[in-house]
């Protein structure tokens, strides 16, 4: 918990004291502790918590009141770049960023406290997805693969090293992510043939631990550019994996290209991996399984199970056994049309005749996938795995003159219609389904009071009711919504967070409302 | 092969800039071949080297590190619009004002849109020099059965239903070749749908759809005046035919595809 660390305020330093808070760890910031249990009033890791579940305990918003939400505040970054990161929230102040730029923003008014810049650089600028936090430092990773330390306090840059080369392709975007004395980075860059890895460093010195690869050595791909989760009793955090390269001519690497497709558990202290599961043997389409790899702890057919589970781009929703990475379910949640059916261990086998040809395939889903960057949600209550899917078909072409470097081929988007789906994980199948136009950019939010926060694909933000997907709320944004909306409550009240294009929105109860209850 | 076009400033000696000095033909055509070849400036070269930089910020993430299309984005290389611009008349329209649903607009202007041209008119000719057909090409699509495809579309795949041959699709393959007629056969992109509109006061109105999500109708009726309504507070049918090309995606085989492709390629 957090709660009451609002440093140089005696009253709430007097309420953390009372409930038993160390002044020392009021001094230090977020620690451990604070990670593996954030309070109502934080949002310390890209996911809020290790769970990945993107499901807030909050309780203010109800159903029944939603319909009143109205602006609390909005900043305007004044940046063109779209906002994609998940803000963090500590001691009252936001953390988000854009490509090149980070912002410190007060949680209750949206005033900005710093900005820091980076310079112009060659790096990709397709998305910032956040910092991650520990102690009094920030971190943030630029376009052109540096890991940057910044003082919470100030935004002024602590040290900066490099965790990728920019010039051999690579990128980073992801919200690096920390477990115990561990900051934990992951890659960007499948237009060349490189290695995807993972790279722990000193949070204090930024001088690396452990160097993980997804590929063995003569074979390249697998980027890890989504922040993973972590279980603390299996001491193990888990990592979904991009696509192999070249990315749509499979011939130059033969079998099922491990490392690729998939999710990894690894010991974080090691970086030794334990177990990996395959989404997508061979995949010849670009669908990384990078997308949120959501731990629960639940029953499966009648048994208590350690559970992760992931809506994956290649169009299938798995259910593993975290302990061993063994498959308990794997069904599709959207169309798709290019595997034989699954193999002994739960994985789909990839239709040799689906692969990139040169006078074209027809596939779905399309290359985006039937899921990506946008986080879901898992509703204890009602045991949904609530998605913003996508349903698409496209065409694929590869031929002997588009090599076998970086790309290899062309991929055209025939189709596709966005739909935000409620998954019943024992089963997979669909308990209801709610339209939102012609494709899906917006993650999912799941609250303890039945709410679930999402956009659709007009730039309105929604609110459903998460037993049966009715809309219950919306406002328009103006813009394509490319965020996964997160939630926290200071001073009583409970807020939402969305951002969309280049404004941060803060959704609250209205403050009469809020102050009667 | 991609990753050279970080060095493209200290390799660009005999490549070219816009159009203008490089007359050629449109997709699927050969290289005008009497064109002299001109050696750049260095303020050529600083010109693409800085549009490069523009290039892998903003535009590459879609259309490749190279411009020869990547994630979403179309190979800009082979692009008809980029073939056709002279000195950014066409691509400053796109890069300023988007493209509809596919492409967002983007704050780029004065000389670093021209830096940007530079570099996109530099990577097509690099390309066409290259000698490597890649993308799709017209004869790769080639491999259809005519009188299967014609069979498809007056049975199996029900387009008679909606189409004819001496009709609408008449002179198709004048029209479309190629990917582009591919692309459209699948799925006609941007096809509108028609509204009927019954108000609370019992008027009625028909038109083109123009905005529509879970809240809102907007339509533009004959007379051309936009009109809106809160979907609760009319009565409303959605004529979507296209919506039929949905519905074939889970029917079709890929042989079904390229034996149309065949036979609506004779509709000439």
């Amino acid at each position: 918990m957090i709660r009451g660390k609002r440093a140089g305020k005696f009253a709430s330093g007097i309420a953390s004291l009372a409930l038993g808070f160390s002044a020392a760890a009021v001094a230090q910031g977020l620690d451990q502790a604070n990670l593996l249990k954030p309070g109502p009033d934080s949002w310390p890791l890209y996911h809020g918590d290790y769970t990945g579940q993107r499901h807030s305990a909050l309780k203010q918003i109800t159903p029944q009141n939603v319909g009143n939400l109205t602006l609390a505040w909005a900043f305007q970054t004044g940046q063109q770049a779209t906002l994609k990161a998940s803000p963090l929230l500590i001691d009252g102040v936001l953390y988000f960023t854009v490509p090149d730029h980070v912002w410190a923003v007060d949680a209750r008014s949206g005033h900005q406290l710093w900005h820091y810049t980076y310079p112009a650089n060659k790096g990709l600028h397709i998305g910032q997805r956040g910092v991650g936090a520990y102690k009094g430092w920030i971190y943030f990773l630029s376009p052109d693969g540096h890991l940057i330390s910044l003082d919470a306090k100030t935004g002024k840059e602590h040290w900066n090293v490099e965790v990728a080369d920019v010039a051999k392709g690579y990128w980073t975007t992801m919200s690096p992510f920390i477990v115990k004395e561990h900051l934990i980075i992951g890659v960007s860059g499948d237009f060349d043939n490189l290695h995807g890895y993972l790279k722990s460093l000193d949070p204090e010195t930024g001088k690396e631990q452990w160097h993980w690869d997804s590929t063995p050595k003569d074979r390249t791909g697998g980027m890890t550019w989504m922040t993973g989760t972590y279980d603390p009793d299996l001491n193990l955090i888990y990592w979904g994996t991009g696509n192999p390269t070249p990315v749509l001519n499979g011939k130059t690497r033969p079998g099922d290209n491990p490392g690729t497709c998939s999710i990894i558990a690894l010991n974080p202290d090691t970086g030794t991996q334990v177990w990996a599961f395959q989404v997508s043997p061979h995949d010849t389409h670009d669908w990384d399984a990078a997308e949120s790899p959501i731990l629960v702890d639940g029953t499966f057919k009648g048994q208590p199970r350690k559970m992760l589970m992931q809506a994956s781009r290649n169009g299938y929703f798995v259910v593993l056994d975290r302990t061993n990475g063994k498959s308990l379910l794997t069904v599709p949640y959207s169309p798709v049309n290019w595997s034989l059916g699954l193999d002994k261990d739960g994985r789909p086998i990839p239709n040799p005749e689906k692969e990139p040809a040169p006078d074209g395939r027809l596939i779905a889903p399309d290359e985006n996938g039937a899921g990506n960057y946008r986080s879901a949600s898992f509703d204890p209550k009602t045991g949904l795995f609530v998605a913003s899917a996508r349903e698409a078909y496209s065409i694929y072409f590869s031929k002997p003159a588009d090599g076998d470097y970086g790309w290899a081929g062309a991929d055209y988007g025939v189709w596709s219609k966005g739909v935000i789906k409620a998954i019943d994980y024992q089963t997979g199948k669909i308990r209801w389904e709610h339209e939102i136009g012609d494709s899906a950019t917006a993650g999912v939010l799941t609250t303890d009071s039945g709410v679930t926060f999402t956009g659709d694909f007009h730039g309105n933000a929604l609110a459903l009711s998460t037993v049966d997907g009715k809309t219950l709320w919306h406002s328009n944004t103006g813009s394509i919504i490319s965020t996964s909306p997160t939630s926290y409550e200071l001073d009583g009240r409970q807020y939402v967070l969305i951002g969309s294009g280049g404004v941060m929105f803060a959704w609250a109860l209205p403050e009469t409302a809020v102050a009667k209850r | 092969m991609r990753r050279k076009i970080l060095l493209f400033g200290a390799l660009t000696g005999v490549l070219l800039v816009g159009r203008a000095f490089f007359p050629r033909e449109v997709e699927g055509q050969s290289v005008a071949t009497t064109a002299a070849t001109q050696k750049l400036s260095p303020e050529q070269s600083a010109h693409i080297e800085a549009g490069n930089t523009s290039f892998q910020q903003k535009c590459a993430f879609c259309h490749g590190r190279d411009a020869g299309g990547g994630e979403t984005g179309p190979d800009l290389t082979r692009s008809k619009l980029v073939l056709e611009d002279v000195n950014g008349n066409k691509i400053g329209d796109v890069v300023k004002n988007g493209r509809a649903g596919r492409m967002p607009p983007f704050d780029i202007a004065g000389p670093e849109l021209e830096n940007l041209v530079a570099f996109i008119h530099s990577q097509a000719q690099k390309a066409a020099m290259s000698g490597k057909r890649k993308g799709v090409d017209i004869s790769d699509l080639q491999t259809g059965n005519l009188d299967a495809g014609k069979k498809y579309f007056e049975g199996a795949g029900g387009c008679s239903k909606c189409h004819s041959a001496t009709g609408d699709l008449a002179h198709i393959a004048t029209k479309y070749e190629g990917l582009q007629l591919m692309e459209r056969m699948l799925y006609p992109r941007g096809a509108k749908s028609k509204a009927t509109v019954t108000t609370a006061s019992g008027e009625k109105l028909t038109g083109v759809v123009e905005y529509q999500d879970e809240f809102v109708l907007g339509i533009i009726p004959e007379d051309g005046r936009y009109r809106s309504w809160p979907v609760s507070k009319i009565k409303y049918t959605i004529d979507a035919p296209h919506q039929a090309h949905v519905e074939q995606f889970s029917k079709y085989t890929d042989d079904d595809i390229h034996n149309l492709m065949a036979y609506l390629q004779t509709l000439r």
